[in-house]
């Protein structure tokens, strides 16, 4: 079986067909976001029970 | 274990193997080989970034990681997302476009030959040794526990996983991966809700918090700025930053999963779901820890949780001295039990100095039963025992094979060796793309055709296989192998990232300037490690590569700088 020759990458603004987030740089800002959050909690956590 | 678990067992790790070497059999060319055939979605791509990084150990010592010190280690992770970010934005677009097999022909395209052939170096050295501890790790634990003799655990694990990466590659390492990543996490959780409905009655979710927090178990977040503590908010985001470009922007195993998606779109998106999974994953196996702690303040548990170290203890250490320790042992955990059973009722009753009192309490009887381990470990040291046993990574394994039903007990030992069939599978097929690639096909035969060059990957996969078990057969006449491996990892990384760091950001670097700056970063990482710096070894991730970029640059200025390098720019 040969393998498919892969298809050219889309342009960096192409949408990333995510609904609401439709450029990677607000993807990566929801990552970023999401770790915050994350890490607030776990520091929530840790400041509850110590 | 009974027949019921070792049907479920061998059923489980045989029905994957034969699955992906069935679903993957037929003819290739050397990129559906080694790298797959291009269709992988995100989730899978995910999934399988986060099966290659998660060994058994993860699974199996993890949990008593969480029993012993707590949800620390979860900062360990904080760096990983911001590196996910990074290489989808910047590495991933170069690495497709430029159509590579390997992370180290970027390397070449950017510098020369000699620095790709160090970048592959360097790699196949630390996953060479990686590979072997991946199968020793869990089967010197497991063998040990079930008394199944400790070569033929590694051998037949190790062959199961040389079997169907030879005859599938790329494809039978993902497909599999697939299958075991479901394995691993339906036995997990499984393991968790048992785990909490056999608390003591009484005692509910929030008394099992309080309890962990009064022993320090819950301090997942340490902000202070001090250098020495192992995990911290600042090494953990700063370090693991370093440490996870390293891992995931410059390791094959790593590269070889995420470059081969259906679309950079794809890629991409793998990456971003191990950047927002990993992070709660290691707080839910940690977090497990932390209850098996809890539970185990409840429950008999022994002086030491290795079987191994337990029998040899009593045929060697000094009777009188081991009746002592076990006498102040079992003395501790009665006070213990008793003053916990009176913090629980004085909680009930609303009093809150009753509870404090009583809690202080159980944290001094706490203490002096650590204090008894310690002195047994001591007697043990003294004793030399033939294989050094790590005490947390005991502690889970003993609780499923006291407190879970049989079914569950296989299906759990099903998901370890899954785990570690999972990181070996992918780590030979990275071995042999960059041996094939880097080596014989740049060095040895140039203008061979497709079909060569697909054996000699298969060839190369089964020899890293076969050198992976018989390392791991002699592994326990190197001291403390486990260490030596991470330490030299981490050494390691450093140089090769800052390689590639200079390859995308660096264009007026060149490669005899950056070959030499990465061999003097590495010889002096190795002189601040041993003789100059005590701090945690996560900031060497750090150093190395900013060693490497310094001397890189000052060679180059010395030399004048040239123009722009075209390739990864």
């Amino acid at each position: 079986m040969k393998s498919p020759a892969p298809a050219p990458d889309p342009p960096e603004s192409e949408t990333t067909g995510l609904p609401g987030l439709r450029t990677w740089r607000a993807v990566y800002w929801l990552v970023a976001g999401v770790f915050a959050v994350v890490v607030g909690l776990l520091t929530m956590l840790s400041r509850m029970f110590s | 274990m009974n027949t019921l678990d070792y049907v479920v067992l061998l059923g489980t790790l045989l029905g994957v193997a034969v699955y992906g070497v069935w679903r993957t059999r037929g003819p290739r060319d050397l990129g559906g080989y080694l790298k797959g055939d291009g269709r992988s979605r995100w989730f899978i791509i995910g999934l399988s970034i986060i099966a290659t990084q998660a060994s058994a150990t993860t699974f199996l010592s993890t949990p008593g990681q969480g029993y012993q010190g707590g949800l620390g280690f979860v900062q360990n992770y904080f760096g990983g997302p911001f590196a996910m970010i990074l290489i989808a934005a910047v590495f991933l677009p170069i690495f497709r476009r430029l159509k590579l097999f390997t992370a180290y022909e970027l390397l070449g395209q950017r510098f020369d030959a000699k620095t790709r052939l160090l970048g592959a170096a360097l790699f196949l050295t630390q996953r060479g040794i990686g590979a072997a501890l991946t199968i020793y790790a869990p089967a010197i634990v497991l063998s040990s526990v079930f008394d199944w003799p400790l070569d033929l655990t590694i051998i037949c694990t190790g062959l199961v996983c040389v079997i169907y990466t030879v005859a599938g590659g790329s494809d039978a390492v993902r497909l599999t991966q697939k299958y075991q990543m479901g394995v691993i996490f339906v036995a997990m959780i499984a393991a968790f809700f048992l785990l909490l409905a056999k608390m003591p009655a009484g005692l509910g979710l929030g008394d099992a918090l309080t309890l962990a927090g009064g022993f320090h178990k819950l301090e997942a977040v340490d902000y202070s700025p001090n250098l020495h503590p192992r995990y911290t908010f600042w090494s953990g985001t700063i370090g693991g930053f370093f440490l996870a470009l390293s891992y995931f922007g410059t390791d094959q195993s790593q590269v070889q999963r995420y470059i081969s998606g259906a679309s950079l779109r794809e890629s991409r998106l793998g990456l971003m779901f191990h950047a927002l999974c990993k992070i709660p994953m290691q707080f839910f196996i940690l977090l497990l820890g932390v209850f098996l702690f809890v539970f185990y303040q409840f429950e008999p548990s022994p002086l030491l949780y290795a079987r191994q170290s337990r029998e040899f203890l009593a045929q060697t250490a000094p009777a009188d001295q081991l009746r002592a320790v076990e006498a102040d042992f079992a003395r501790a955990r009665d006070e213990e039990g008793r003053q916990l059973q009176a913090w629980l009722a004085a909680r009930r009753a609303g009093d809150a100095t009753g509870a404090a009192a009583a809690l202080a309490s159980a944290q001094a009887a706490n203490a002096r039963g650590d204090d008894a381990r310690h002195r047994a470990g001591a007697l043990l040291d003294a004793a030399h025992p033939p294989t050094q046993a790590n005490e947390a990574d005991y502690v889970f394994i003993t609780f499923i094979l006291n407190y879970l039903p049989h079914g569950l007990i296989g299906l759990l030992v099903a998901a370890f060796f899954a785990a570690a069939l999972n990181s070996k599978a992918a780590e030979l097929n990275a071995l042999a793309s960059s041996t094939t690639v880097d080596f014989y096909r740049h060095l040895v035969r140039p203008n061979a055709g497709e079909a060569h060059y697909v054996f000699a990957s298969k060839c190369f996969t089964a020899f890293w296989g076969l050198f992976a078990i018989v390392a791991a057969v002699y592994a326990h006449l190197v001291e403390n192998i486990v260490q030596a491996a991470n330490i030299v990892g981490s050494l390691f990384y450093g140089a090769v990232l800052g390689l590639f760091l200079m390859a995308f950001f660096l264009p007026r670097v060149r490669g005899t300037a950056a070959f030499w700056g990465a061999l003097a970063a590495q010889a002096l990482v190795l002189v601040l490690y041993y003789w100059v710096l005590d701090i945690s070894y996560l900031w060497y991730n750090l150093i190395g590569p900013a060693l490497c970029i310094l001397f890189s640059l000052a060679l180059q200025a010395a030399q004048g700088f040239a123009p722009k390098a075209p390739a990864a720019s």
